[in-house]
């Protein structure tokens, strides 16, 4: 698709065209918007084709690999008061220059007395299902999530990857969005005006009496299939975070107010991760709505499998329809 | 003629206040009134003062640590009392006191300090794409010493800005010891410069206790990157009279540094080579150089003055976390 600002009324575009034209729409009213990552010249996901012909190569930056020197260029050129965002391609990679992009970026404003923003993006793909294995599956916003100083948001539509996608090139702070592959080609309904999706603002997908369950991306979808699932039998409601820095944790108290138990369910691992940040912060400001034990549905502590293996360890919708139906025994 | 006179004796007073400013961070470590660490710059304080001092005040630059940046600050006109007050741990200190050692003047391109040894190089590809995109005549230099040129963050940004054509000059300031390593056991070639060929980057060295051979070699290679022909490196042989850090042993490789050994190296001390210099070439008498010794000390007064009077920083919990981001 060519993605044409300015074009309104909502069309049906697939996931990784909404997060294109996010970046054509912005790239269009800034002109201190630039892309910059390996391989986005040609595109190794659909998100950045044929924007290198749209815009040229002072805006969509192709690097060598050299992830810390790619990392820099986004880091340099922010505090020299451009917008970019930096596309590591697979999450994983991420960690080559992990410093850089977690510890340097999340530290600096604040260390440095504020006086100068960091107003870059950080996006790649990740996630289950390609049976790639470790580097090319890890989810990456537990990781970064745990990184003081950086936002951390991961979509779930096509209407949310474009308004998140904007909302995060328009943040003065670093902004972590990863995006699922497994969502990648899945159509929805996507706005053609400008809008932006507000970070801190949890979504109620499907209302339900019996039991909350907090999941995002990929693991959405499975929740919100397993709610249908069990309609008749459990009234599930599903909450979207949308944003796991800053999260709406008044949103999902009021769910816990009418259902009273709560699954979290997080492509991550088990340990030190989002789902069990949630599950601490519900003891703390919310024990006293729980009448069961929070769930929590995570990746075992174990290497991520590629191969037929990563279907045994991954969650999904068996997992979580047997965490609901524990957590509601 | 004036002019080069003129400039000598500004180089001058900047290296007498460095020196002094340096062994003033010692002594107040020593003394408990300094935060944090310090890694004392004597001996090695000639190419910061010449580097900055030759530098627009809008270029980009990267000090190296050592004496914590101190004599590229003072070499760029970076008024250093907020400098002292931050690690003093003083509320009006360039980070507000939140940082003990790190040194931020935006206003003058000098951004930040990281504990990362090699922390500069990745910024350094985008101060300088920020630079050429932006074509205002502005060049990044990126100081660092032998030790972080063991990084591969140097490699990649010297690679990057070679192909990208970018206006930088990476320097080493090589003092031959990374802590207690030697640069001889940790490069495979005499001169750091040397790696600059492989990325076809033209290279020069120079004398970096020769705080007037810095600047013109300086002057030199900025005019050569400000006029648009792409990287160079400069590397400063220069030397490291004291330990590590404050506290630390001070040995090459395993083996403690002694009296005569560090006697010989005094023997270049920069002060001492400059003060002969500007004596030399007639810009200052005796007279006019104990005029500059005085000057710096009131110097060093006005800075302690106003770190020592600036209130320790205390703001609560949640004020600090009022300022994690930007808004």
């Amino acid at each position: 698709m060519q993605a044409e600002p300015g074009k309104t009324g909502v069309r049906e575009l697939t996931f990784i065209d909404a997060i294109k034209e996010a970046y054509v729409e912005e790239m269009e009213r800034d002109e201190n918007v630039f892309l910059v990552g390996q391989d986005i010249r040609g595109g190794i996901f659909p998100s950045t084709m044929g924007l290198f012909d749209r815009f040229g190569p002072e805006r969509v930056v192709d690097t060598p690999i050299s992830e810390s020197g790619m990392y820099g260029t986004a880091f340099g050129a922010a505090q020299e008061g451009f917008r970019p965002i930096v596309d590591f391609m697979f999450g994983g990679f991420a960690y080559v220059t992990w410093a850089e992009c977690s510890v340097t970026t999340g530290q600096y404003y604040f260390l440095h007395g504020g006086q100068v923003p960091l107003p870059l993006v950080m996006t790649f793909a990740v996630g289950t299902g390609q049976q790639l294995a470790n580097d090319h599956a890890m989810g990456l916003h537990g990781a970064f999530f745990h990184q003081p100083g950086i936002k951390v948001a991961m979509p779930s539509t096509p209407h949310d990857a474009k308004g998140m996608m904007k909302a995060a090139i328009r943040d003065n702070n670093p902004v972590v969005m990863p995006w699922h592959m497994g969502l990648m080609m899945d159509r929805g309904p996507v706005p053609g005006t400008d809008y932006t999706v507000p970070f801190g603002m949890a979504d109620v997908r499907r209302e339900g009496r019996d039991v909350t369950v907090l999941a995002n991306s990929l693991q959405l979808k499975h929740a919100l299939a397993v709610a249908d699932r069990l309609a008749g039998e459990i009234s599930v409601e599903v909450i979207d975070p949308r944003s796991f820095e800053p999260f709406d944790m008044d949103t999902l108290l009021r769910s816990l107010e009418t259902t009273s138990r709560l699954v979290v369910v997080d492509e991550d691992w088990e340990r030190g991760g989002f789902a069990a940040t949630v599950s601490a912060r519900v003891m703390e400001q919310g024990f006293d709505l729980l009448d069961a034990p929070v769930g929590r549905v995570t990746f075992p502590n174990m290497p991520v499998p590629g191969g037929h293996m990563e279907a045994y360890i991954a969650p999904g919708p068996d997992k979580i329809e047997s965490a609901v139906r524990s957590v509601c025994a | 003629m004036q002019a080069d006179k003129d400039g000598m004796r500004e180089l001058f007073e900047k290296l007498v206040l460095a020196d002094k400013l340096d062994k003033l961070m010692y002594r107040r470590m020593m003394q408990g009134r300094l935060l944090g660490f310090y890694h004392p710059g004597d001996g090695g304080i000639a190419p910061g003062v010449a580097i900055g001092h030759s530098l627009h005040k809008q270029d980009i630059y990267a000090p190296h640590h050592r004496a914590h940046a101190i004599p590229g600050m003072i070499g760029k006109n970076v008024p250093l009392e907020r400098y002292l007050a931050e690690h003093s741990g003083k509320q009006d200190g360039c980070c507000r006191g939140r940082s003990s050692f790190h040194w931020s003047f935006p206003e003058f391109g000098i951004y930040m300090a990281s504990g990362y040894i090699g922390y500069q190089f990745a910024p350094t590809v985008g101060w300088g794409w920020a630079a050429r995109r932006k074509g205002e005549g502005q060049i990044v230099w990126c100081s660092a010493g032998d030790g972080a040129y063991n990084q591969g963050r140097a490699h990649e940004a010297m690679l990057m800005a070679m192909n990208w054509k970018l206006p930088v000059v990476f320097c080493c300031e090589n003092n031959g010891m990374a802590i207690h390593a030697t640069a001889e056991s940790t490069h495979p070639m005499e001169h750091v410069s040397s790696l600059a060929g492989g990325y076809g980057m033209p290279a020069v060295i120079v004398d970096g206790q020769d705080v007037f051979a810095v600047a013109e070699t300086a002057r030199n290679a900025i005019r050569h990157v400000r006029d648009g022909n792409g990287p160079i490196f400069v590397e400063a042989k220069t030397l490291r009279f004291k330990e590590h850090d404050i506290g630390t042993p001070d040995l090459a490789g395993h083996t403690p540094r002694g009296k005569e050994e560090l006697d010989a190296l005094r023997e270049r001390d920069p002060i001492r080579l400059a003060t002969e210099a500007v004596l030399a070439a007639g810009v200052l008498d005796e007279a006019g150089i104990d005029a500059v010794h005085e000057r710096a000390e009131k110097e060093l007064a006005r800075l302690e003055r106003f770190a020592d009077d600036s209130p320790v920083a205390r703001p609560g919990e949640a004020e600090l976390l009022e300022a994690v981001y930007a808004s």
